[in-house]
């Protein structure tokens, strides 16, 4: 197979020390796409937030009316854009800020009352920030969880925090691609972000094994995980590309079916990780266990 | 006898001993079929129970329509000290209008001084204690039989206009304050008193949640609803589905209405008597519509109710005079209804406690809500509605739709990529038939009812639990290529002991790699908001799941397999 000769080349013709600088100059980038985010957006956050974090309404509904009748009806309730969305059908989307109660109820009432199978959304500006820090929170215990684990596993600091690094690059390159192609943090992409954080060091446990653990050649072994290896993440990839195109285009094919936002977010989030993790894998945790070896050897 | 000859002599020769036990005794694999079988019973045990054509599995809120709510109980636990006999001196000169001198402080009584005089019903009124007054010389000395925590504690309602009790936190007194305070709002109360907040949570107690779930639940069938399911979240939120509901506005007000249901009556003028609470109330019949074209509640107060009505309305003179005091009944302190009462119902008062009553509300809509309320009883804490939403059901059919073709897709794009790598069927089918194994299992666990001790099972489906199966069934593809791949390093099937050493080194992997999704997921699970609970249990029994049935199961199907192909391979040698 090709592929073999091509996994042959790379591991021959590369030097460690090229294999860990790709990695870093991307974990840089990402950073830097972050960073820059945070500078200009008014919040001064490194990511957008969604609705549920930001509090305010959404609703979907039916109707022929244009997107410039909607705004003029609902003019009374602090509504911030009508939506008319091909992959929603014919249907818009009417987003809303917070409000107070009082208006959120009359808001509700005429809703019921005018439009019959709409969708709602609403979450109010306290809850909204209580799921802020609550984000925060599972993502930071969910990585501190995972790298106490891989220390409990190897027992070696350089490997465990080659493992601990590839993954942290894989997440902040989720995060930096979702500002470059404007998606927002929703709960969503939050678990996305968590699955993400146990799911990418998979293939790192996988390499460290096999090239800590097992005899033969460093070279020989560095190949035959990485066949496995790249098998994995491919069969994965190919089960999220498949969840995305149909949860996000498949009304371009079936005009009946529509987008479904929240397999959209996180198969979007999965994928960007997964492409992350085979560099990150495959270069930078192979290239930072190749020179520990090296070091290793000439020690001892 | 050449070389290839003598070996596979050799292997049959060891092949008694030395081999696994016949699949159909592996309890690996017992454990899995039945396992399959179970999940499939659970699943499609409604076809076999009643015919009907329907699957065990229980779908969201968001596939199957409906409507749901966020609240927030609002209520704080706080811990706090301060001088009582500050509180006291503060209150009463607030209250009297003159200077006060607290004179002796003792664990269960207080007393103060002041010059004049005032009636004991005023000084009764903040309800510090049960008072003596003494009275000499135009000076006042008053001795209240209370204790230190009762006048904080009534400090704080009175100040607050808030209900207060006292609770316990780590076997500590607490003070459960029923309605929304922040801890620099209390400080600021305090500071004038001499006291301070040590502790302040801006949750309730489990219990004061529990008894509002109960309320709620009680005021939500009456909606009509069976079975709402209230999933408390912390101490702090209440998450409401109500499935098959398409009417938000109407939850929304039935939930955040607490429903206290009070009578008083008219002294004279905009004075007011407290007559009894909604707890007074035994029994409360349907909405009914009177000669005039108006909607009322008819109630049936207790015994002690209706006593309570009769000497109130004796001691303002109402039975004999009722055209000059009205009965009011509020509902969360708002008016609902207010007249006169009758001359019969006064004449019959007169002689007897009366305790059929009719709350005349005008509008049928007010009429239904308060017999909600009035049956149901009031909420010991304010809800207020932090979230809501409203997914109508068609949508919710689509997406199902949408979902089994993703999954049927990407399947087939799995065995695609597998086959590609493997080119054997006899690695190929058992990959695939193990992974498909793991989904039925994850759904079978999820068809089962719920059980209140034992989170991980019966839990519903919905969009981000399915991702969620998608994401394990991704997973669990890549733990059996590890296994393939170790098991088959260099080609071919090893002999048994290498290739039972094998299973245990790729298993060490496995077994690791599913710890850090498990752990990377348990914090969603145990401290997550609610929403995506769903995707957490389905994730994490995905992973059991996949590590203690499947894959061991697939590790002795492989072999299995491919001991067989080893047979046709050498039967092919010896034909040449």
């Amino acid at each position: 197979m090709d592929a073999d000769k091509l996994i042959n080349d790379y591991i021959d013709r590369t030097s460690p020390r090229l294999m860990v600088t790709l990695p870093l100059i991307v974990l840089l980038l990402s950073l830097g796409v972050l960073a820059f985010h945070a500078y200009t957006s008014p919040e001064n956050l490194p990511m957008a937030l969604g609705m549920e974090f930001t509090g305010g309404t959404v609703i979907t509904i039916d109707t022929d009316e244009t997107p410039q009748q909607l705004l003029n009806e609902f003019s009374d309730f602090p509504i911030v854009n009508v939506r008319e969305a091909k992959e929603y059908g014919n249907r818009k989307l009417l987003q809303f800020s917070t409000m107070d109660d009082a208006r959120q109820k009359r808001l509700n009432q005429i809703i019921d009352q005018k439009y019959s199978g709409a969708d709602i959304k609403h979450v109010g500006e306290i809850f909204g920030r209580a799921l802020q820090q609550e984000a925060v929170r599972l993502v930071s215990y969910s990585f501190l969880l995972m790298a106490i684990l891989v220390f409990l596993f190897f027992r070696t600091v350089v490997p465990s925090i080659a493992v601990i690094l590839s993954a942290f690059s894989d997440i902040v390159f989720a995060a930096a691609m979702m500002d470059v192609v404007g998606m927002s943090l929703s709960m969503g992409t939050v678990a996305a972000l968590l699955m993400l954080i146990g799911y990418s060091v998979d293939t790192d446990i996988l390499l460290t094994t096999r090239l800590l653990k097992r005899t033969g050649e460093l070279k020989m072994k560095i190949r035959e995980a990485m066949k496995t290896g790249l098998t994995m993440t491919l069969t994965t990839l190919a089960a999220l590309v498949v969840l995305f195109a149909v949860s996000t285009g498949a009304y371009l094919i079936v005009p009946s079916f529509s987008r479904i936002d929240i397999v959209s977010d996180i198969s979007t989030v999965l994928i960007f990780g997964l492409l992350a993790d085979i560099l990150n894998t495959w270069m930078l945790n192979t290239g930072i266990l190749r020179l520990y070896l090296q070091r290793r050897g000439e020690a001892a | 006898m050449n070389r290839k000859a003598m070996k596979r002599m050799a292997a049959r020769a060891t092949q008694p001993t030395e081999a696994e036990p016949q699949l159909k005794n592996d309890f690996r694999v017992l454990i899995w079929v039945l396992a399959i079988a179970g999940a499939l019973l659970v699943i499609f045990s409604p076809v076999l129970i009643s015919s009907d054509l329907g699957t065990g599995i229980k779908y969201g809120l968001d596939l199957d329509g409906g409507t749901w709510l966020q609240l927030q109980l609002q209520g704080a636990v706080v811990q706090a000290g301060a001088d009582e006999s500050k509180i006291i001196r503060q209150e009463y000169e607030r209250l009297l209008g003159t200077a006060i001198t607290v004179t002796d402080v003792s664990s269960n009584r207080i007393t103060f001084m002041f010059n004049g005089t005032a009636p004991k019903e005023t000084i009764d009124s903040p309800g510090y204690g049960s008072s003596s007054i003494n009275v000499s010389d135009n000076r006042t000395s008053v001795t209240l039989s209370t204790t230190k925590q009762q006048v904080l504690q009534k400090f704080l309602s009175n100040r607050l206009g808030t209900e207060v009790v006292f609770t316990q936190r780590r076997d500590e007194l607490a003070y459960e304050i029923r309605s929304n305070v922040t801890e620099e709002s209390l400080n600021s109360l305090l500071a004038p008193v001499g006291g301070k907040v040590t502790y302040f949570s801006d949750a309730v107690t489990a219990k004061t949640r529990d008894d509002t779930k109960v309320i709620l639940d009680r005021k939500l069938n009456g909606l009509g609803l069976k079975e709402i399911p209230i999933r408390p979240i912390g101490d702090k939120y209440l998450l409401i589905d109500l499935a098959g509901v398409y009417n938000l506005a109407e939850a929304e007000s039935i939930a955040a209405t607490p429903g206290k249901f009070e009578i008083r009556i008219q002294v004279e003028g905009n004075r007011t008597e407290h007559v009894l609470y909604g707890e007074q109330i035994q029994d409360v019949g349907v909405p009914k519509v009177n000669d005039r074209g108006s909607w009322g509640v008819p109630f049936t107060l207790k015994p002690e109710g209706a006593v309570a009505l009769r000497d109130t309305a004796m001691k303002y003179n109402a039975t004999k005079e009722p055209d000059k005091h009205e009965l009011i009944m509020y509902l969360d302190n708002m008016v609902i209804f207010n007249a006169t009462m009758a001359d019969s119902l006064a004449a019959q008062m007169q002689r007897a406690p009366v305790s059929d009553l009719e709350a005349n509300t005008g509008g049928k809509d007010a009429a239904t809500k308060l017999q909600i309320h009035l049956r149901a009883g009031a909420l010991p804490v304010s809800l207020k509605v932090v979230g809501s939403g409203q997914v109508s059901a068609t949508l919710g059919e689509q997406f199902k739709l949408q979902l089994l073709i993703a999954g049927i897709v990407a399947v087939i794009a799995v065995a695609i990529i597998v086959a590609l790598r493997y080119r054997r069927r006899r690695i190929i089918l058992p990959m695939l038939a193990t992974s498909t194994s793991e989904v039925i299992i994850i759904l079978g666990f999820a068809s089962l009812p719920p059980v209140a001790w034992l989170p991980f099972v019966g839990w519903q489906l919905d969009l981000a639990s399915i991702t969620g199966i998608i994401a394990v069934v991704g997973t669990g593809i890549d733990h059996l290529i590890i296994i393939t791949d170790e098991v088959l390093h260099g080609g071919r099937l090893p002999p048994i002991k290498i290739y039972r050493m094998r299973v245990l080194k790729a298993f060490s992997i496995i077994l690791m790699a599913a710890a850090t999704v498990f752990v990377a997921l348990a914090p969603l699970y145990f401290l997550g908001f609610g929403a995506l609970k769903g995707f957490a249990i389905t994730t994490i029994i995905g992973v059991v799941v996949g590590v203690g049935i499947a894959r061991p199961a697939y590790a002795r199907l492989i072999h299995e397999s491919l001991k067989g192909e080893m047979a046709v391979a050498e039967e092919e040698e010896a034909d040449e």
